[in-house]
């Protein structure tokens, strides 16, 4: 008997949960965007939008319309009531797994250079090819440490996306949907709901230091994107990249120089030294030697990471040497090779001593 | 609900349980592994500042669940109050497979030989129940090394001459030091005191198929991000389950330890990840779990035949509960100390162990773990002001320049001090919780007092602009480093155990855990337990393999 | 034991069912009250946050209000502070009205140094009171900005800690291929 009563009464309250959804987002539309923020949970991050430089995008066209078809649309609407409703939300709400690749559509349709120039670098890599690699997994333990730079929006650890976590294999992935779907996303760089103006008015320098950005005229400096940001996975949060450090490098126990463009403190959250700040060790390719003190976006393209024509950018035609610098040794990509570009120094190629520089009375460079 | 008989079943995955299960299934014996809470990875690590073992506003982050296990805590003024898991006075230790040592900072010593003669070095002094082991270092040196390997230690004692003998070096080299390690060393040695890299039970190269500690800020209380933590639940346990013989049950709250008419265990009532009580029957029942609750088990097992709880005819279980008095002192510097390089601590001393005179005992001293931001709060000095401009400008200052020594200054055990079950309050299973009281010994203060003299004298070598000292409150401690409540000893009138961890009366029944230790030693206990589960394990494998079974 | 079993499993299901019932009442509520806040009243809120600000001000570095303290205990009063509600909801009250009775202003409408005077002064209940939001408000701008407060890690950079440190992949090299 009871238990008929609690069916009927659960039945009663999921069709009027289910009816609500459509409702309460009418009622949104209605009222404007605005309304949105009645909800505590989401007051923070509407807040966050209503100040950034999307706040003439609707909330609907990157969160959906009310008119969509789509059924995991509405239900996760339910699903968002339902914890609200139980006050099992989290607070301020977040992005999960399954948000990404429907944002990753609307970012492509208004930022379409930078989407395909993401889509033709590294960054834009699967969970099937970093979490797949056959050669790598035989190699290298699969870690949750793996998590913090690849797949950081994936809710869970490793082991609840692969298996089997050993040098054998062979290895799948445990959420097979996630296969073709990037891992590291245009979330991981960026944050949509972020204080800031408009471009080109929020115009900053890009580098800290007040000399240093004098020195090059206003026409000549990048502007620094207020979307710029980590996501930190553990936070579940982004940092805007004012707010990471540059780390202090040392080759040996010579404190490198480091440029002072401070969106490479982005690069240097994953392409980062081991404790104590040696130059080369862990992931990171801090430049010493020739290109020492240059940014890492000086060569990188920031979408793509290709650096392809990007010695021009300094070497108008030739090297220090005289030597066609695109074709002066094919070993520069190998992290191995002593020439590598993040390492090469003079005395690599004049190990008798370095020859001082030719000039003429003008003091301009002679061959 | 009942399951099939085993061999062996043992109530809680920490740094004992982890060990005897691994080395009873290795041998050979069917084991069901029952542990509280759940079994967490390094994916579990959020490092919140906030919410951790050791330091928890917003609670704990490896249990036990806070709305289900309070703890009644009696004041040295006999006001008592119901406490959480995660409020101030529970001693919590944590609820998980791994226990502690998933989070701990994984400090990794022996005790010294005289650690374990107490009674015969210092006398016993009035008021106290100080008492010699019934075993020696040598006996257990053995299991000390197997400990070293099989877990993993990393550090360098080599230049520390007040450890016991040993056949071995440690398996791994110590991790790169620290600012406050190159800062503290030669002024150790100014002092003509015996500076060393601490052992940790803590990966600093790949070893056990786990990578080395990256060194970050979050260490002790946090689940370790790399998973460089060496605790059972990344060694023993997973080598136990893959021997096929073991069965670990998580989720699972012990009931009671379950008895026959003539006396003998026979298995542990308890409730599953469910709530439904169950039964699993074993030939030998193994109690780790901790201090306070492996007491607290001993003495809700309650029968006609045993009416005060199991092992307690002479009223000894729950008595002699220590952690340590931890004390010493925090030191400014009119320069930086601070790197951001974890685990923090890595250098220590042990000259101050034993040999004061005048005094038992003593502590090994070391520089603290890395502080977080909020941690470093409460370590203003006397006259600071605690909240306003004052407040910050001492934060802002002296963050980044300032070190803390510190040591855990072993405790005079004293009957008083002690867990017993309350006859009012109930967890959420409706078992009596534990219940918490006592002090410390007068001559234990005497000690930590002179600990924070040596620690002071220590920063000031090192160049400390200002100093001040931390003592030891004089309550109980317990803590992560809860010991003493089944103490081992050869007389049952005097003790709980024999010197095998077996309960007096039960030949079947074993407490393997720090409720063990007779007295604590003036170090960190977690490799001392390690070392007797391995050892006591041995024990009944051979015992078992003697009868032909 | 099993019908112990089933009179649990029905009494927690009741509670959920009732537990919903309520909230949806408290949902409905909720759009009836406009206080920013998801515990404290507005002026609740305006109150703790002139208490936080004195606790740690502004000077070169901004001080709790900024950092979003009051946002940070107003979500733990939903949350592990629960049991702290009426202790806020009756403090703020008494903290406001010895404002009112010795300034005639309520305390955020009070200057820094009267702000400062009232609260040194406080006794009793209401100073223990103030050393809880003392407690909170160290949690609140020290702690994670995961949890509301400590805004864009303003008390972390103010130390010097790296908000997030820079740390490279310890990989682990299998020793050699295939081997475990």
């Amino acid at each position: 008997m009871t238990r008929k009563l609690l069916r009927g009464a659960l039945l009663g309250a999921a069709v009027i949960a289910v009816l609500a959804v459509p409702a309460g987002s009418l009622y949104y539309e209605y009222k404007a965007d605005a309304s949105c923020a009645r909800c505590h949970e989401i007051r923070k991050n509407y807040n966050a939008w209503h100040a950034s430089s999307h706040r003439e995008v609707a909330c609907g066209a990157c969160h959906g319309e009310i008119t969509t078809l789509d059924a995991g649309f509405h239900l996760g609407n339910v699903r968002r009531l339902v914890q609200h409703v139980r006050q099992g939300f989290a607070d301020p709400v977040r992005l999960g797994t399954k948000d990404i690749p429907r944002l990753m559509e609307r970012c492509r349709s208004c930022h379409r250079q930078e989407f395909a120039q993401w889509q033709t670098g590294a960054h834009s890599a699967t969970y099937r090819r970093l979490f797949l690699d056959a050669p790598h997994n035989r190699q290298r333990l699969l870690m949750d440490d793996c998590l913090r730079c690849h797949g950081m929006h994936f809710e869970g650890g490793i082991g609840d996306l692969v298996a089997p976590l050993d040098a054998k294999g062979p290895w799948r992935l445990l959420r097979p949907e996630l296969a073709d779907q990037p891992a590291i996303p245009c979330l991981t760089c960026h944050q949509v709901h972020r204080e800031g103006e408009l471009l080109p008015r929020a115009a900053r320098p890009v580098e800290k230091s007040a000399a240093q950005s004098a020195a090059k005229s206003a026409s000549q400096q990048e502007l620094l994107r207020p979307s710029v940001g980590l996501f930190d996975r553990r936070e579940q949060k982004h940092f805007s990249v004012e707010l990471l450090p540059l780390p202090a490098m040392r080759d040996g126990t010579r404190a490198v120089k480091i440029s002072p463009d401070i969106r490479q403190a982005l690069c240097y959250q994953c392409h980062a030294p081991l404790a104590g700040g040696l130059a080369g060790s862990g992931d990171d390719r801090t430049p010493v030697g020739v290109h020492e003190g240059l940014s890492c976006l000086a060569c990188h393209l920031k979408h793509g990471q290709q650096t392809r024509a990007s010695c021009a950018n300094c070497h108008p035609q030739l090297s220090n040497c005289g030597l066609d610098v695109e074709k002066m040794d094919t070993t520069f990509v190998s992290t191995a090779s002593r020439h590598n570009i993040h390492v090469v120094k003079c005395a690599d190629c004049h190990p008798k001593g370095i020859p001082r520089k030719r000039t003429d009375r003008a003091g301009n460079r002679v061959r | 609900m009942a399951f099939k008989h085993v061999n062996a079943v043992i109530v809680g995955a920490g740094a004992g349980g982890g060990v005897a299960a691994k080395e009873l299934a290795a041998g050979g014996l069917s084991v069901v592994l029952l542990e509280r809470g759940k079994w967490y990875s390094a994916a579990d690590c959020r490092k919140d500042d906030l919410r951790n073992q050791r330091t928890s506003p917003l609670g704990n982050n490896s249990g036990p669940d806070e709305a289900r296990n309070p703890r009644v805590v009696v004041d040295l003024n006999g006001q008592e109050r119901v406490v959480l898991p995660s409020e101030g006075g529970y001693s919590n230790n944590a609820g998980c497979v791994g226990g502690g040592t998933l989070t701990y900072g994984a400090q990794a010593w022996r005790f010294q030989e005289k650690d374990f003669r107490m009674a015969t070095t210092y006398g016993v002094p009035e008021g106290s129940t100080l008492s010699d082991w019934p075993i020696s270092y040598a006996e257990l040196e053995p299991y000390y090394e197997k400990a070293e390997y099989e877990i993993g230690v990393s550090g360098d004692v080599s230049t520390d001459p007040f450890h016991g003998p040993r056949r071995k070096p440690l398996p791994m080299p110590p991790l790169p030091v620290g600012r406050e390690h190159t800062i503290l060393k030669p002024a150790a040695q100014r002092l003509g005191l015996h500076p060393f890299d601490i052992p940790m039970l803590r990966n600093s190269v790949p070893y056990g198929g786990r990578p080395p500690c990256m060194q970050c800020r979050w260490c002790v209380g946090f689940v370790c991000e790399v998973n460089a933590k060496c605790g059972t639940q990344n060694t023993s346990i997973p080598a136990a389950l893959a021997t096929g013989n073991c069965e670990l049950r998580t989720g699972c709250m012990a009931r009671e330890v379950l008895t026959d008419a003539r006396g003998r265990a026979t298995g542990v009532a308890y409730y599953d990840a469910d709530d439904r009580l169950c039964e699993q029957t074993a030939d030998i029942v193994i109690v780790s779990s901790a201090a306070v609750e492996s007491a607290r088990l001993l003495l809700n097992s309650k029968s006609q035949m045993y009416p005060a709880g199991l092992g307690n005819r002479y009223g000894w279980v729950g008595r002699n509960f220590q952690g340590h008095s931890y004390s010493g002192a925090w030191g400014l510097f009119d320069f930086e100390t601070y790197d951001d390089i974890g685990p923090g601590a890595s250098i220590a001393v042990c000259d101050y162990n034993h040999g004061n005179p005048g005094l038992i005992g003593g502590a090994m001293l070391a520089n603290e773990f890395i502080r977080l931001p909020y941690q470093f709060v409460s370590v203003a000095p006397p006259g600071v002001a605690q909240w306003g401009r004052g407040h910050k400008d001492f934060m802002r200052q002296w963050y980044r320049r300032s070190i803390a020594i510190q040591g855990p200054t072993q405790e005079i055990p004293i009957a008083d001090s002690r867990v017993e079950v309350d006859a009012k309050v109930k967890d959420f299973w409706g078992l009596p919780v534990a219940r918490l009281s006592g002090g410390k010994h007068p001559k234990t203060m005497e000690t930590s007092a002179a600990m924070t003299d040596k620690a002071e004298a220590w920063l000031k070598a090192a160049g400390a602009i200002r100093t001040w000292k931390k003592l030891s409150g004089k309550g109980t401690s317990g803590g992560q480093h809860q010991a003493g409540t089944c103490r081992m000893g050869d007389d049952p009138r005097v003790s709980v155990v024999d010197k095998y961890c077996r309960v007096h009366d039960h030949d079947n029944l074993y407490v393997i855990d720090g409720s063990v230790h007779v007295t604590n030693g003036g170090f960190n206990p977690a490799l001392t337990i390690m070392a007797i589960a391995y050892y006591a394990a041995e024990r009944i494998v051979k015992g078992r393999k003697g009868r032909g079974v | 034991m099993d019908h112990l079993k089933i009179n649990s499993w029905r009494r927690r299901r009741f509670l959920r069912i009732a537990g919903t019932a309520t909230a949806c009442g408290v949902l409905t509520s909720c759009a009836r009250e406009n206080s920013p806040w998801r515990f404290l009243t507005t002026a609740e809120g305006r109150t703790l946050d002139a208490i936080c600000e004195q606790i740690i001000p502004t000077d070169q570095t901004p001080g709790a209000a900024w950092a979003g303290v009051v946002n940070f205990i107003d979500r733990q009063l939903m949350g592990p502070y629960r049991r702290q509600q009426t202790a806020y909801r009756s403090g703020l009250r008494e903290i406001d009205q010895a404002a009112v009775s010795k300034f005639g202003k309520d305390f955020a409408a009070l200057d820094t140094g009267q702000q400062t005077a009232l609260l040194q002064a406080l006794e009793g209940g209401a100073k223990r009171f103030f050393s809880t939001v003392i407690a909170h408000t160290m949690q609140g701008y020290y702690g994670d900005p995961r949890h509301g407060g400590n805004r864009d890690a303003v008390s972390w950079r103010m130390l010097g800690v790296p908000v997030i440190p820079i740390r490279g992949r310890n990989r682990y090299e299998f020793p050699k291929q295939g081997a475990r």
